[in-house]
């Protein structure tokens, strides 16, 4: 450690040793004179005895600074000094080691924020994902991985295997600590979340298994650090405060630690709630202690001595009869004997999740591998790139390197020289690759989903991401670097100086591999590019079914501010008759789930026919208000829309269906619906039944069908069916037809809104255009990033393709000379040099289609209509790089078939 | 230059320079002067050995150095032995002691044979 200080003030240390040596001369100069020496013998004498002072002073330098590295130093310095003098090589290497190491870094950020990284709580290896494999026969709030909560409660009994149980559902709540009440995200949590995950308080108490033991009686928060800090301003008395959780009153009892940012890393939760506590912080949530309601994720960690596979195992016997018990205590037994059977069949399965859970995590995880793999691969081609460019300049470096070797320079030496050469020219790339790294974060950050919740992604650069890029450049360097030193290495001595300059064929068997490798991984590149970009624009083209031009949706949720059911309904059709006379509105509705957010309603049907069946797989449902596919433009194909009198009455939320004034209920399906279940005969009449039990009385009349249009996602097909929107319009999702300009109309809505109430919290408002954006941003990243990445590929291949033809051009001067002067054409010549290319070219592609093939699996999942293996695409891709890659030989091989015999003779 | 002074063995020069300096300071020449003295033209100290020792006990912490004005006048680089380095000397001197005595031990046995 103290050297490498000792580098940094090594003018300081030299000049010290010149005095002190220069006092000991003298001294020693006076004491001799002294003595009776004549001057030049004394002088003569000090010399002798010091030894010489140039090699002490070496002997010195040693101690300070070793050997091996003050050379190594040397080295750089002598490499950085070429490479100010050949700035165009240096800036070439440079960029592309730059763009390459950028980019793995950039999505290596990524992929450890949201696919490696471990919570920060107590040994995050022992926590594990607890799930329910097979048919619940619940209904549904959530997105994944959900079990009930007295599920949860049971497992917390299962102190054999588990420390502790945790449950977690993610919500959004209205919060209000004083000022206006804000849409805010929050977890709802079992009352030992804290303690099971090792989390302290920053401040005051965390929650307790005391604040989770009787629904409704314990009004208790616990604050985020940064909402705290953000939102109260660090308020130190904040413990002991209330703050009003959708206008419900709850005292903070304390703040979590900094670094904890709840369990999913993709939404991050302002407050905790008890789960006790889910009727206040989700309204009209009243089935908590339900077990046929799944809204909660479930983590446990498991015990000291424990596996994974020992609590799965162990826990099988107790979930069966769990099941039976079920079967007996709920409705279960009322299902149908398919539905029964599968039932019983469900097992429970635990994951490792040291990360916690993440529905970004569950979504993002593939395409970021493939992504981080693209980029390994354009890495791997901008090392390709810099050791051609080496191999380049080693030949033009020739004659330097051989001249050393005869002065006796080892060859250990001169291939530390090349490899300083490559590992400053890393470190230079990566240098400006972490400078540009949380860039591409940021704009990467940017194509992601987003919701109400911050992410808890960061663009900044930290002390792994430095690890991971300095490694990278390190092994970029050495990768680099190696193969010219190796090359180095192998000449011999007496031929590489008798050869004349320019005339060296070293390394060209080695350039030529290397750029039938730089074409091989381009066109998968290429290849992939191509897919992604189908794939995109295959889905832009299918678009949901409807027009999006002209229409804004948003959403409202009255509940959040304290409204009571009718009170809401009340300020809904105000809002509705509002929207519908306002002169910038063509047509309007509303729909109680919200389109393309990737979530739905689904449960199974039955539908009475000819015969009574159940459907085989669950219907994704929506309630709809009469207008609703007029306003989208989705045609009616038969039947006709709902009408006013269709909806007027409801039971109770959640289960039941709106009735009209007649008893009668009504239901639009889509054209898959019909295809799947009725065969494609008119379904006009038929009758369908919420649910799949026994007793489920089939009496809503298929009224209408619709054409399909798209639901949760715009790849996705599915059967639908919708119902009249009846009176439980907790919250609602306008969609609004509009005149004029998306601007206009968003003001004249917002003023309607304002109007209505200035403080209802409004949970989106954006045109349909963008929100099909905002559904399609995977595939949008995918495509933008591979072909970025297949184009700056191409960009370095056929850069390297030309610098080995240009220079093979050259070297082969005289040759081409010798043949014209015997009467070759200069099609011919042209020939010549071209069939050279175009053995890499194949080479290359001979190397890649089986790689295309084998890596097809990676992609699969991710395309939309296009196979991984498809032939038109390979084609094209492969047309494209050949065609691109002859026109760089080709600029070569014109000015081969332009050489001048004469003159190519002369040159010898 | 033959001379009837033998080499210093290897390794004791940095402990007599660590010696001399547990004394007092000294610059770089009084400590060869003093070497010089101490063994009495009995032992040969290469002086060109004497610097590269003194910045290696310098690196490792032993010794600490100053420029001071010498008794010339003109300023000269000081060496002086700090905590670690008296603990050095310290240790160097038993282990010295250590293997003399072993040594003579067994000197002695071949001689009482």
């Amino acid at each position: 450690m103290n050297r490498i200080f000792n580098w940094f003030r090594q003018r300081r240390l030299e000049d010290d040793l010149d005095r002190e040596l220069q006092y000991h001369i003298d001294r020693r100069m006076t004491d001799l004179v002294h003595s009776g020496l004549p001057e030049p013998e004394a002088r003569r004498r000090v010399a002798l005895e010091l030894g010489g002072t140039e090699q002490l002073r070496e002997e010195v330098r040693d101690i300070w600074l070793n050997r091996w590295f003050r050379d190594f130093v040397y080295d750089l310095r002598f490499s950085a000094r070429s490479f100010f003098r050949s700035p165009s090589f240096t800036a070439t290497a440079v960029l592309s080691l730059a763009l390459g190491i950028g980019a793995t870094t950039a999505l290596y950020s990524l992929v450890d924020q949201i696919v490696l990284r471990a919570l920060p709580v107590d040994h995050p290896e022992r926590l594990v994902l607890i799930d329910w494999i097979g048919f619940q026969y619940a209904e549904t709030f959530g997105t994944s991985n959900l079990m009930s909560y007295p599920i949860c409660q049971d497992l917390q009994q299962k102190k054999d295997f588990f420390e502790g149980v945790l449950c977690r559902a993610a919500t959004t709540i209205s919060a209000s600590t004083g000022g206006e009440p804000k849409l805010t995200a929050a977890e709802l949590v079992s009352g030992n979340y804290f303690s099971v995950l090792g989390v302290r308080p920053a401040l005051g108490r965390l929650l307790t298994t005391d604040d989770d033991q009787t629904p409704g009686a314990s009004p208790v928060v616990v604050l985020s650090y940064d909402f705290w800090k953000n939102q109260l301003g660090s308020a130190s008395d904040i413990v002991g405060r209330k703050v009003l959780v959708n206008k419900y009153p709850m005292t903070v009892v304390g703040v979590a630690a900094p670094a904890f940012h709840g369990v999913d890393v993709g939404e991050v939760p302002s407050l905790w709630i008890p789960a006790v506590m889910s009727a206040q912080a989700i309204p009209g949530f009243t089935t908590m202690l339900d077990r046929r309601t799944r809204w909660m994720q479930i983590l446990g960690r498991l015990k000291q001595n424990v596996s994974l596979q020992q609590a799965q195992t162990g826990l099988q016997p107790w979930f069966k009869s769990m099941l039976d018990e079920d079967m007996r205590r709920t409705n279960v037994s009322r299902a149908s004997a398919e539905l029964r059977r599968r039932f019983l069949a469900s097992t429970l399965e635990l994951t490792p999740a040291p990360q916690g859970h993440s529905v970004l995590r569950q979504g993002l995880s593939r395409p970021l591998w493939v992504l981080f793999v693209a980029t390994a691969v354009l890495l791997a081609l901008a090392c390709l790139n810099v050791a051609g460019l080496f191999l380049a300049r080693g030949s033009a470096r020739h004659r330097e390197i051989s001249t050393r070797l005869a002065l006796g320079a080892s060859r250990g030496r001169i291939g530390r020289q090349l490899l300083a050469d490559s590992v400053l020219l890393a470190f230079a790339g990566g240098l400006l690759g972490v400078v540009m790294a949380p860039i591409a974060v940021r704009a990467l950050i940017a194509l992601l989903p987003h919701n109400t919740a911050a992410t808890d992604l960061r663009a900044s650069v930290d002390t792994h991401l430095l690890v991971f890029a300095s490694l990278v450049s390190l092994a970029t360097g050495f990768l680099a670097g190696s193969v010219p030193a190796f090359q180095a290495d192998r000449k011999s001595l007496d031929s590489s100086l008798r050869e004349r300059g320019g005339t060296s064929s070293g390394g060209l068997l080695l350039r030529r591999g290397i750029v039938t490798a730089q074409i091989a991984f381009t066109l998968i590149l290429v290849v992939a590019a191509g897919l992604f970009i189908r794939t995109f624009s295959g889905l832009l083209a299918k678009g949901p079914g409807f027009d999006t031009s002209s229409l804004i949706s948003f959403g409202i949720k009255p509940a959040l501010t304290g409204y009571s059911d009718d009170e809401a309904n009340q300020l809904i059709r105000r809002i509705t008759d509002e929207i519908r006379t306002s002169n910038s509105t063509r047509a309007s509705a509303i729909a109680r789930v919200q389109l393309l957010l990737g979530g739905a309603w689904n449960n199974s049907l039955t539908i009475q026919d000819r015969q009574r069946f159940v459907t085989d797989r669950e219907v994704q449902m929506n309630a709809v208000s009469p207008g609703f596919f007029a306003t989208l433009g989705a045609r009616i194909v038969a039947g006709r829309d709902f009408n006013e009198h269709d909806a007027l009455n409801v039971d109770a939320p959640h289960q039941s269906l709106p009735v009209s004034q007649t008893g009668q209920r009504a239901v639009i399906v889509n054209e898959a619906f019909v295809k799947r279940y009725f065969g494609g005969r008119n379904p006009l009449g038929a009758r369908v039944a919420m649910g799949s039990a026994h007793d489920a009385k089939p009496d809503s009349e298929i009224v209408g069908v619709v054409e399909n249009i798209s639901y949760r996602n715009v790849r996705e097909q599915w059967e639908q069916a919708y119902f009249p929107i009846g009176t439980e319009l907790s919250g609602s999702n306008f969609y609004v037809r509009f005149r004029g300009t998306p601007d206009s109309a968003f003001r004249s809505i917002r003023a309607i809104l304002h109007n209505a109430d200035p403080t209802l919290p409004i949970s989106y408002f954006r045109t349909l255009d963008e929100q099909i954006d905002r559904s399609l941003n995977t595939e949008r990243m995918l495509a933008e990033l591979s072909s970025n990445f297949g184009t700056l590929a191409l960009l370095l291949s056929l850069v390297g393709l030309y610098g080995v033809m240009s220079f093979v051009v050259n070297q082969r001067t005289r040759e081409i000379g010798i043949r014209m002067a015997m009467g070759a054409t200069r099609l011919s010549t042209i020939w010549l040099v071209l069939r050279d290319a175009l053995v890499m070219i194949a080479g290359g592609t001979a190397i890649a289609l089986p790689c295309v093939w084998a890596l097809g699996r990676l992609v699969e999942s991710q395309l939309y209509d296009v196979k991984p293996t498809d032939p038109v695409t390979i084609l094209a891709a492969t047309l494209v790089l050949c065609s691109t890659a002859l026109g760089a030989a080709l600029i070569p091989a014109h000015r081969a078939s332009a050489v001048n015999p004469t003159e190519a003779l002369r040159f010898e | 230059m033959p001379s009837s002074r033998f080499p210093i063995p290897q390794g004791t020069l940095d402990m007599l320079i660590l010696q001399i300096l547990s004394l007092e300071p000294a610059h770089g020449y009084g400590i060869a002067q003093r070497l010089e003295q101490i063994s009495k033209s009995v032992v040969q100290v290469n002086q060109g050995s004497l610097y590269p020792a003194l910045h290696r006990l310098e690196q490792r912490g032993w010794l600490k150095a100053d420029w001071k004005e010498s008794e010339t006048g003109r300023e000269a680089k000081f060496y002086s032995l700090t905590r670690s380095g008296h603990r050095q000397l310290r240790s160097e001197k038993d282990s010295w002691a250590r293997l003399t005595g072993a040594v003579r031990l067994i000197f002695d046995e071949g001689a009482a044979e």
